[in-house]
């Protein structure tokens, strides 16, 4: 019977334990989530509101000084203001723009981070390395400065205009234009991109290739059949990311890109400030995170196929 | 080339390879039989595993040939060669299922599709794995990824099955199992067959003769009763089995003062409490038992010896007489008698 009683006393505390781990637990999570909630949950979800026409509350200041505010005329809200977007002329051109500097600047990337990363992973040697290292000194160098530079290398009066007319042949202006624009997201998207996709080829192991090898598979057919695949998870992180990083710019198609159309990331900040709409810049500020969303999905697809693969679900 | 050997099977003629400016392999001869199931045994860095990445073409050699068949095949890479390798941790690509892990190697060579399905199915059969032909290797266990693998090699109808301590991340049991399906394949299909291993019990039970490596040299190459029985050197007397050290001469069943080293082979200690011509005084120190034979130490004045005694075993403190069958007698590491 006291043996019963040790038992039941033991099973007692252990549970009192746990429970008390699981508080402090919660406890250590607070912070972090308190500050999501605050700082980027609840903003969102009050812009999103105004942007329905929620004009009342936290919305009430910055619709008596915003123009062309739309105020709700049913209960959820009104759609007004993403008419307003929609029917502006402007609209269609930067979405255009901006879908299409993404598009191109993150094929670029990723062919260029494959390229290099396949090299060192299936050649190596010191030449690999040193490309890599290369690649990446635009981590090093802060945004806004590498615009600057890329700007005086491609304007109407810069260094690759100079040089091609000692011979005779005239080089286009790059800048204010979408490839000046692309050309700098791909300068500043690289690195990232190239450590992600080299480290996800380096973890692919020696012998899953020596056996292609061994197979009878040539170089080509192990990068198709066996390499990417295999570094699928991280390549498809790394599009994404630089993705979302390319479609939220500013700075550089500030400096670089024309005044219209240009990309959304600018064109919100022009409507919010220049042309005080500040209604009309959440709603693209929407249509751009609706765009990212879907490119968030791609990356949770890739999680979930690396977590299937390795047998974790 | 140097001095080939014409042969049918495997020749190794002069192999050496130098990595890292350390001489990895050295001179190395060998000739593997059609047919032929051979053991390449060692401690780790003897440079099992370098000679038999030679022979699959993953590594070059700095000097000598390799012969497949008669054809010098010394320069060719892996995928020109007719042989299939069987990688110590099976390196299956986790993101194809079973049969297309298999499929592989005959989609490679742009087979036709119910060909390439007849063969893996064939294959699959082979090591009894047709029920899971649409898992991922995830999916199954370490002895049938193992299966796996070898139906992949095997699929490849190879000259030469290459296999690099295949058994090594199983556990014992299924290492027994694996290693016997290995055996029974080889001989079905008879196909020639080199294996790396540091298990020298592995070795013995499954080659037809066993190349015991060190230094990236082979000290023998004999069949494994001949290795056991007669070890040419003492690495080799202490690398396979269990063997008593003894220095001194050996005569009349007696190790006597001399500079030589007397190996005896513990189940050629036999102990009696009775004095029988040949034999010698001695003590039982200690007594562990082995499962269905037991280890017994005993003491002769400054001298031990280890006995594997299977029946009348005697207690630790016995007094009785240890009588020796047979030594191998070493002079500068090298065989010089049987006794």
């Amino acid at each position: 019977m006291t043996a019963d009683k040790t038992v039941v006393v033991t099973e007692g505390l252990e549970a009192k334990s746990a429970s008390r781990l699981s508080v402090l637990g919660f406890f250590m999570a607070l912070p972090p989530m308190l500050l999501v909630i605050c700082f980027v949950g609840a903003p969102i979800l009050i812009a999103f509101t105004f942007s329905l026409g929620w004009t009342e509350g936290p919305n009430r200041v910055v619709s008596i000084i915003g123009q062309e505010i739309h105020k709700k005329d049913h209960w959820w809200g009104t759609f007004s203001a993403y008419q307003d977007v929609f029917h502006d002329s402007r609209f269609p051109g930067d979405l255009r723009t901006t879908l299409l500097v993404t598009t191109i600047s993150t094929t670029m990337v990723l062919v260029m981070a494959l390229g290099i990363g396949i090299y060192q992973r299936m050649i190596g040697g010191r030449l690999a390395s040193i490309m890599t290292t290369l690649t990446l000194v635009p981590l090093f160098v802060p945004v806004v400065i590498a615009s600057w530079a890329i700007h005086t290398f491609y304007a109407g009066d810069g260094f690759m205009r100079t040089i091609f007319s000692h011979f005779g042949i005239e080089f286009p202006t790059l800048t204010s234009t979408s490839t000046a624009i692309a050309i700098g997201t791909i300068w500043t998207s690289l690195p990232f991109a190239i450590l992600m996709v080299t480290s996800g080829l380096q973890s692919v192991p020696d012998a899953l290739i020596e056996t292609a090898q061994d197979a009878g598979a040539g170089f080509f057919r192990i990068i198709r059949t066996v390499l990417i695949p295999l570094a699928l998870t991280p390549i498809v992180i790394a599009g994404t990311f630089t993705a979302i990083g390319i479609m939220g710019s500013f700075t550089i198609p500030l400096f670089l890109g024309p005044n219209q159309p240009t990309m959304l990331g600018v064109e919100i900040s022009n409507f919010f400030g220049a042309y005080n709409r500040p209604q009309q810049s959440i709603v693209m500020a929407f249509v751009v995170f609706t765009a990212a969303s879907g490119i968030a999905l791609v990356y949770i697809w890739a999680n979930v196929r690396s977590a299937k693969q390795s047998g974790r679900i | 080339m140097t001095e080939a050997v014409q042969q049918d099977g495997l020749v190794l003629n002069g192999l050496t390879k130098i990595l890292g400016g350390r001489v990895i392999i050295d001179n190395l001869h060998l000739v593997v039989k059609k047919g032929e199931m051979v053991s390449l045994l060692g401690p780790s860095g003897c440079g099992k595993t370098t000679t038999l990445r030679m022979i699959a073409g993953f590594l070059i050699p700095d000097k000598g040939d390799i012969l497949l068949d008669n054809k010098d095949v010394t320069t060719l890479g892996p995928e020109k060669r007719p042989s299939a390798m069987v990688f110590q941790n099976y390196a299956l690509w986790p993101h194809m299922t079973v049969f297309n892990n298999v499929a592989y190697p005959l989609k490679v060579r742009k087979m036709q599709k119910p060909e390439i399905e007849k063969r893996v199915h064939e294959a699959l059969a082979l090591v009894n794995l047709m029920h899971h032909k649409d898992s991922r290797p995830g999916q199954i266990s370490g002895g049938e990824q193992q299966r796996v693998a070898l139906a992949r090699a095997l699929v490849q109808e190879p000259d030469i099955l290459l296999l690099d301590e295949p058994l090594s991340n199983l556990d014992a049991k299924l290492r027994v199992k694996v290693r016997e399906d290995i055996r029974d394949l080889q001989r079905r299909l008879g196909i020639t067959t080199v294996i790396v291993t540091h298990d020298q019990d592995e070795a013995l039970s499954i080659s037809d003769r066993i190349a015991v490596m060190n230094n990236g040299k082979i000290e023998q190459f004999s069949t494994p009763q001949e290795l056991y029985d007669r070890p040419e050197t003492e690495y080799v007397a202490n690398f396979i089995g269990s063997l008593n050290h003894v220095t001194g001469e050996y005569a009349e069943g007696q190790v006597i003062s001399g500079s030589a080293v007397v190996g005896i082979r513990p189940e050629d200690v036999h102990f009696s409490k009775v004095q029988v011509p040949g034999s010698f005084p001695a003590t039982v120190e200690l007594v562990v038992p082995r499962g269905h034979f037991c280890e017994v130490y005993l003491k002769r004045d400054d001298v031990k010896l280890r006995a594997f005694i299977s029946s009348d075993v005697p207690t630790a403190g016995t007094q009785g007489f240890a009588r020796i069958s047979k030594a191998l007698i070493y002079k500068d590491g090298k065989l010089v008698r049987v006794a």
